[in-house]
């Protein structure tokens, strides 16, 4: 099964894993192959996967070992986030500036739709798993950065706060505790 | 809808526990794992792999690791669960308790074995 570890060498070598952490993973791999293939357990079964690209693919991805992975929304970096709400919020800004000076009717404050507006579910505490769920069952689109914070996978805060209205389909930046 | 694939999807939301547990009181590497849970009766064939698992549970500070030699082998990279990761298993085996027992609740009563 040397070939299925090269051809995990060679993926995390391409996702830009770092040597040292693909070296301890392959060595980790090997000694576990070694040991089943003695044991008389199949490969299949160590691996659980029959595809290598697959499956070292998902174990750095999983690690946070993946530097610039697939554009996964839940990985968004929270400064693409916050960059984002800096833009809308000067946006609003402007716009509201603009509808004082021409004296016009107040109806800035109905930017949000109330036929598709939702309350946002309060998260915080979650398992980060719970969180996402909780949230795209209502909807919404989660977005996840990590902080060093305990416990160590439940949300510590969440952006909007529960029971703001916001738009179906907008994103809930959840800020998950992670250790070290 | 086959039995394997149901079978699959229930062990999705538990297998990190189990991992969990297999860890709780001796580390063990990898392969190790995948024995104690065969030895405990949960066969993991089909399920994926363990790995991404591992890893998740590693960066979510779940599990703590050390490298240290094995029995006449390589030195390997052991698991153990954690404080929180500790915590994280508890909280999630009244989860499943909860589950199990509402869903038995429902599904006790009915009878698999079915005339055809």
């Amino acid at each position: 099964m040397s070939t299925f570890v090269d051809e995990c060498r060679r993926e995390w070598r391409r996702l830009g894993v770092p040597d040292s952490m693909a070296e301890e993973m392959a060595s980790e791999l090997e000694a576990d192959l070694a040991e089943a293939s003695a044991d008389g357990v199949s490969a299949t079964e160590v691996l659980g996967e029959s595809d290598p690209r697959r499956f070292a693919a998902n174990w750095a991805s999983a690690r946070g070992l993946v530097p610039d992975g697939p554009p996964r929304p839940r990985r968004r970096p929270h400064w693409a986030v916050f960059a984002a709400g800096v833009v809308v919020l000067l946006v609003g800004v402007i716009l509201g500036g603009l509808l004082v000076v021409k004296g016009a009717h107040p109806t800035i404050h109905t930017q949000i739709n109330q036929q598709t507006a939702v309350s946002a579910p309060d998260v915080v505490g979650m398992t980060e798993l719970r969180a996402e769920a909780t949230l795209e069952a209502r909807g919404l689109q989660p977005a996840v950065a990590y902080v060093r914070h305990r416990p160590a996978g439940t949300v510590v805060v969440q952006v909007p706060a529960a029971r703001t209205r916001v738009e179906r389909g907008s994103t809930v930046l959840l800020r998950v505790g992670r250790a070290g | 809808m086959t039995v394997e694939s149901r079978r699959s999807q229930m062990l999705r939301g538990v297998l990190d526990l189990c991992l969990l547990a297999v860890v709780m009181d001796e580390p063990a590497y990898g392969y190790e794992m995948t024995r104690r849970l065969r030895e405990r009766g949960l066969s993991t064939v089909g399920e994926g792999s363990i790995y991404p698992l591992l890893g998740r549970l590693e960066r979510d500070g779940l599990v703590a690791t050390h490298r240290a030699a094995s029995d006449g082998g390589p030195p390997r990279k052991y698991y153990n669960a954690s404080p929180s990761g500790r915590r994280a298993l508890a909280e999630g085996v009244r989860a499943w308790r909860d589950v199990r027992g509402e869903v038995d609740a429902v599904l006790g009563k009915v009878d698999t074995e079915v005339e055809t």
